[in-house]
């Protein structure tokens, strides 16, 4: 509940943000500048519109360089109307973000700053570079510890709170748990996999979550691949339950359903998928088994 | 140990402030500005300070850093309206120190609180639409990064299954996966025990002996939770010092089995400051055609009745 009050909050702040940018290139003469002004509003603008409480958004790379590159033109272009932005590199680093864009972004942060001299004369410079170099670590530091965190966590937590939806870097140390368990209980366990356009695949990963009961859980392996791991009491069971599931999810890719007992390797069966034309596709138990 | 790791680079920040100070007063000294070398040495000494506190302390403290930004301030409020150079390039950097040495909710207050002040010192008293402007969007757009932080880490918290202080399953995702497995029971057909276990020992090893022993019993008890159980049975942590074993596909005479096993194997485990490892135990089962969330009232007041001793 009260994560999802701090989302509204959030979405508040990146508007007030955006109208402020808006604000500021109606006052900007030059069309460059208001242009890019313009660019990140809009860039606010939009991140606000897509905030969701998952752990999807900071894979999108393009999208984070965006502000990095802005900040640079903005500084490179007129220095003397932005150059109250100059202390927004220190900040900037505090982001979530891999190591090569932490490198660019101290980079980028150097080179506007090495013109300002001119601008800025010989003391007021170098004060200045030393107290953002001072800041831009201190922004640094406050990035390491939830770095750390996020990095050890995000291989096993959940996708999306409270839907067994679960990262594609589970899948194996659960598929082998999930074979011994029914093997053990004697009941029919099987993998399905799903083969999605990249668009439609979260909205049916969400679906997907919400037509399986809730101890099936679900993996996202890949942009356009979706598993499940299905439980039922025997095969005649399964069936039923994976022909009613197939028909409400109306998934028109290629699919595959495969026992567990006759699991191999996850590998060949995404390749198999992978060539396999459309529609569900369920591979028959051997007889040995 | 991380938070110490992370206060020791706090410390030195704090160090590197301190001589960033005093290279300043250095540097007034050999310009030969004597009237202004006692702010910047002074404040090189508060510098000091907080550096000191940073280093002694096990977590960063929060007067390390308000020492900081009141350096900061004193030298922006009182250097900068002097210098000839950019108003505007000085006016940016207040909030951002404000916004990287405290949480965000003090930082926005005392940011937005400060503007007239800021904007009066370095305007020369006139107020300027566009330095107030790029002022107030510099705010709202750095207080954005730490905005970003918060949910992430909320986020972290609330998608990771484990918990916070040790290897068990932690409490949100105990009562889901528990869920979802009287679920699966119920479909299956196959029988269901919980195992509730208190260790009534905890609250007293951490006030105590401190931080280590609790610790100690807390991994003491999870590693020999996990060795004597199967793959597929979950050990929860339901209240600090509350667990619940779910065994899935277990009948109750096999739970019985696991209770004695475990009462006895707990028992024996000596830990070096509180003593034999002390743990009750009670087993659970759902009855035929209860709900789950009667189930689950059921589980919570066995708990709390087994802490009550």
């Amino acid at each position: 509940m009260q994560t999802k009050y701090k989302s509204v909050l959030l979405r508040g702040n990146l508007l007030i943000a955006a109208v402020l940018m808006a604000l500021l290139a109606a006052r900007t003469p030059t069309l460059t500048d208001t242009l890019l002004i313009w660019l990140a509003a809009a860039w606010l603008t939009i991140t606000a519109l897509l905030l969701t409480f998952d752990h999807r958004r900071p894979a999108t790379l393009p999208w984070q360089l965006l502000p990095i590159l802005l900040l640079a033109a903005l500084l490179w272009g007129e220095p003397v109307r932005h150059v109250t932005w100059l202390w927004a590199w220190a900040i900037l680093l505090m982001l979530p973000q891999p190591r090569w864009v932490l490198l660019l972004g101290s980079l980028l942060a150097l080179s506007t700053w090495w013109p300002l001299r001119d601008l800025l004369g010989l003391e007021q410079w170098v004060l200045s570079g030393l107290l953002l170099a001072a800041l831009m670590l201190l922004g640094l530091s406050r990035a390491l510890d939830l770095r750390a965190r996020r990095q050890s966590a995000l291989r096993r937590a959940r996708l999306v709170p409270g839907l067994p939806l679960w990262p594609g870097e589970r899948l194996p140390g659960d598929l082998a748990l999930e074979r011994k368990r029914s093997l053990r209980e004697g009941v029919h366990a099987e993998l399905l996999l799903l083969h999605i356009s990249r668009h439609r695949c979260w909205p049916l990963a969400q679906r997907l979550c919400r037509l399986t009961y809730r101890f099936e859980h679900c993996y996202q392996l890949d942009p356009t691949t979706l598993a499940a791991l299905l439980t039922s009491r025997d095969r005649e069971q399964a069936d039923e339950r994976r022909a009613q599931l197939w028909r409400s999810l109306e998934v028109r890719g290629p699919a595959r359903a495969i026992p567990l007992r006759d699991l191999r390797s996850l590998d060949d069966e995404r390749r198999a998928l992978a060539c396999q034309p459309a529609g569900l596709r369920v591979i028959e138990e051997s007889a040995d088994a | 140990m991380r938070d110490r790791h992370s206060s020791r680079l706090f410390a030195l920040w704090h160090a590197g402030g301190a001589l960033l100070l005093l290279g300043m007063a250095l540097w007034l000294y050999l310009m030969g500005e004597y009237e202004r070398i006692p702010l910047p040495a002074g404040l090189s000494l508060l510098m000091v300070v907080a550096t000191l506190l940073d280093a002694t302390r096990e977590e960063n403290s929060r007067l390390a850093a308000y020492l900081a930004l009141i350096c900061g301030y004193l030298l922006i409020a009182v250097e900068l309206p002097r210098q000839s150079g950019l108003p505007a390039l000085w006016v940016g950097l207040p909030p951002v120190l404000t916004l990287l040495l405290l949480p965000l909710a003090p930082a926005m207050l005392l940011n937005l609180a400060l503007t007239p002040v800021w904007l009066a010192l370095l305007g020369n008293g006139q107020l300027d639409g566009q330095m107030l402007l790029g002022y107030l969007s510099l705010v709202a757009v750095a207080a954005l990064v730490p905005w970003e932080q918060a949910r992430q880490h909320a986020l972290l918290k609330a998608t990771d299954p484990r918990d916070a202080e040790c290897a068990a399953t932690g409490r949100e995702t105990l009562h889901e996966l528990l869920a979802s497995e009287v679920e699966r029971a119920g479909m299956l057909g196959q029988p269901l025990g919980v195992l509730l276990m208190h260790l009534p020992q905890l609250d007293m090893a951490g006030e105590q002996f401190g931080h280590g022993a609790r610790q100690a019993l807390l991994d003491t008890l999870c590693q020999a939770v996990s060795s004597r159980s199967r793959d597929h049975d979950i050990l929860g942590r339901e209240g600090p010092g509350d667990f619940w074993l779910v065994m899935p596909d277990t009948s109750e005479s096999g739970a019985l089995l696991v209770q004695q096993r475990l009462d006895q194997a707990l028992e024996q485990i000596p830990l070096m400051d509180t003593g034999p490892l002390e743990v009750r135990l009670r087993l659970c089962r759902p009855r035929a055609g209860e709900s789950w969330p009667h189930f689950e009232q059921r589980l919570e007041a066995g708990s709390q009745s087994l802490a009550d001793g």
